[in-house]
């Protein structure tokens, strides 16, 4: 598993898609903090900024996944990394030589050391450009600010983050496994994830008309269940929404967590299964 | 060529079928077959025979419907480890475009667990070493071709199977693949599967071929026995008919032109000279016909391929 994790390395670490979806995170946001700081757009701390307001705004990073651009961004690169083997025509050259789990394995794993190592040094790099803005506008920094309050409310961003990235591989990768092509791979993502933020943003409207249909799939997919794991880490509490005719829906963490862990299955391993079986022509 | 008989490739039945079962399409059918150690294998067929699917089934690309492919005396599938003692070159070369030459056979090293010390020699071997740092995209489909050598050989492989070899080659090349091939069996007693469709290639460099047409084996032997059977003598008499009647009740005879291709080997000439004398028939001319596996290849393959 480690060789073939070395050789995926290998072979996507000067790949054009790993430059633009992958370090692209820190490279932007130090080049925009960068420019605000040297044209002070970024300005003085307001009056008032509590230690929770600056860690959030140093933690910015952990709140693309949870947003639909963000997830569009990451299947980018897991539909290259999945079906540009079959554009390639490569999965000829190395499924004899190691076991198809081994190989989709292999794939998960740099996907997720890649996008962690991305999204730890964009984290380290905000927090450090907010620091550096705070001494160029000699701004105080707010009283609670320190290495355990900052690792603390990081280490909760992240783990909140966690799900939508496992939920936006899995959909990518199972399109690029059954579409075989990286533009309908990115696209069933994209279209997925549209569906699923759709029914989670503007499940209470929809079901005014669509109760039916809404309300199971509300329930059902995992939009509700990434925010209320999310809300339950940063908040301890469960996010509510209120459905017309006074349903509220209010879900408990192990719920949310037993429905999402279901979901990374089904996704995960219907790409596993699908590529055991599949005929390379 | 010393050929061991000990099989290194053995396939029992093979079958593909694409789609349902019912109106499935039948890719691949009851292909058996065996390889020995040593020896260098033809596998012929005309266009949509079957070759690459046969080919893919045994390096564990496609699935076989039904029937089992043997490597080293291991089940394909109930051991695919076995693959490891394999290399393989299918459709000229499959690369990453993206990278160079040389990086490609790094990946494909650390994909099969190997360290990368046997490159620069088999870049250098396959005619590489200069070009190795430029990316493939940039490579002409010789150079992939000669890239895909090089990765068929990287793990030092006790079976080569190559599925087009010498396609994208130009003559040089084609020499320079034909005395690797021959090298491969002779000096390191490796054993090599090829598929091609240059029969002259084949001839030159194969022990024994098999033929196979619409997914199933049709001939099966050695080069020197599939050209003595279709041997022949080409006859020059008079009248032409009479003496294709003469001999037909004993040998097949074809018409090619005022002459008669009769079925019949160098030792049966004294036989023909006698039904023709026989029947009445002026005897002008008598030679030996022999096919090239070129035309004996087109016999075997056109009327299904004409049907086709």
């Amino acid at each position: 598993m480690l060789e073939a994790l070395s050789a995926e390395a290998l072979k996507m670490r000067t790949h054009k898609a790993t430059w633009f979806l992958v370090w692209m995170f820190p490279i932007a946001l130090t080049i925009i903090m960068l420019i605000a700081i040297v044209s002070g757009g970024a300005g003085a701390a307001p009056p008032g900024q509590t230690a929770a307001d600056w860690i959030e705004n140093t933690s910015i990073i952990w709140f693309v996944p949870n947003n639909a651009v963000g997830r569009y961004l990451i299947s980018a690169f897991v539909a290259v990394m999945f079906a540009g083997e079959y554009g390639w025509n490569t999965w000829k050259l190395i499924v004899p030589h190691r076991r198809r789990t081994s190989l989709i394995g292999a794939k998960y794993a740099l996907t997720i050391i890649l996008f962690s190592i991305s999204f730890v040094l964009t984290a380290a790099i905000t927090t450090g450009l907010t620091f550096l803005n705070d001494v160029v506008t000699d701004s105080p920094l707010p009283a609670g600010v320190g290495a355990a309050t900052l690792l603390d409310a990081h280490s909760k961003a992240a783990l909140a983050a966690l799900a939508p990235v496992l939920i936006a591989i899995g959909y990518a990768s199972l399109a690029a496994v059954l579409s075989r092509s990286t533009i309908a791979a990115l696209v069933i993502a994209i279209v997925a994830t549209s569906v699923e933020q759709l029914i989670f943003n503007f499940g209470p409207q929809l079901s005014v008309h669509f109760a039916s249909v809404v309300w199971p799939l509300y329930h059902a997919l995992p939009g509700h269940h990434i925010a209320n794991l999310a809300e339950w880490i940063r908040e301890g509490a469960a996010l509510k929404r209120e459905f017309p005719g006074g349903h509220v829906v209010s879900i408990a963490w192990t719920t949310s967590a037993a429905v999402l862990i279901a979901w990374i299955a089904a996704l995960w391993g219907g790409t596993l299964a699908a590529f055991k079986r599949q005929d390379i022509n | 060529m010393t050929v061991n008989p000990r099989p290194v490739l053995e396939l029992v039945n093979l079958s593909k079928t694409y789609g349902r079962r019912g109106g499935g399409v039948r890719a691949v059918r009851d292909v058996s077959l065996s390889v020995g150690s040593g020896e260098v294998y033809g596998f012929l067929g005309p266009n949509g025979a079957g070759k690459s699917t046969t080919i893919r089934m045994l390096i564990g690309l496609i699935a076989p419907s039904a029937g089992e492919a043997r490597l080293f005396g291991e089940d394909l599938r109930a051991k695919p480890e076995v693959l490891r003692r394999v290399g393989s070159l299918v459709d000229g070369g499959n690369f990453y475009p993206f990278l160079s030459g040389r990086r490609n056979l790094e990946v494909l090293a650390k994909t099969q667990g190997r360290g990368a010390d046997r490159i620069e020699e088999l870049l250098d071997q396959v005619g590489l070493a200069r070009d190795a740092k430029r990316k493939v995209k940039g490579y002409s489909t010789g150079m992939r071709q000669r890239l895909g050598v090089a990765a068929a050989l990287l793990g030092d492989p006790d079976l080569v199977i190559l599925d087009e070899p010498v396609n994208g080659l130009d003559v040089a090349g084609i020499q320079e693949m034909r005395d690797l091939i021959r090298s491969l069996a002779v000096d390191r007693g490796k054993t090599v599967f090829l598929s091609s469709h240059l029969l002259h290639e084949v001839q030159q460099v194969c022990d024994r071929v098999a033929i196979i047409s619409k997914g199933e084996i049709v001939r099966e032997s050695t080069i020197a026995d599939l050209l003595r059977q279709d041997d022949g003598l080409r006859i020059e008499a008079s009248p032409t008919d009479v003496a294709e009647a003469a001999l037909a009740s004993r040998w097949p005879v074809e018409r090619e032109g005022d002459a008669l291709i009769v079925r019949a080997g160098r030792a049966e000439a004294p036989e023909v000279v006698r039904r023709l004398v026989g029947a009445g028939a002026d005897l002008f001319r008598l030679t030996p016909e022999q096919r090239n596996l070129e035309e004996v290849f087109l016999s075997i393959t056109q009327p299904e391929t004409d049907d086709a």
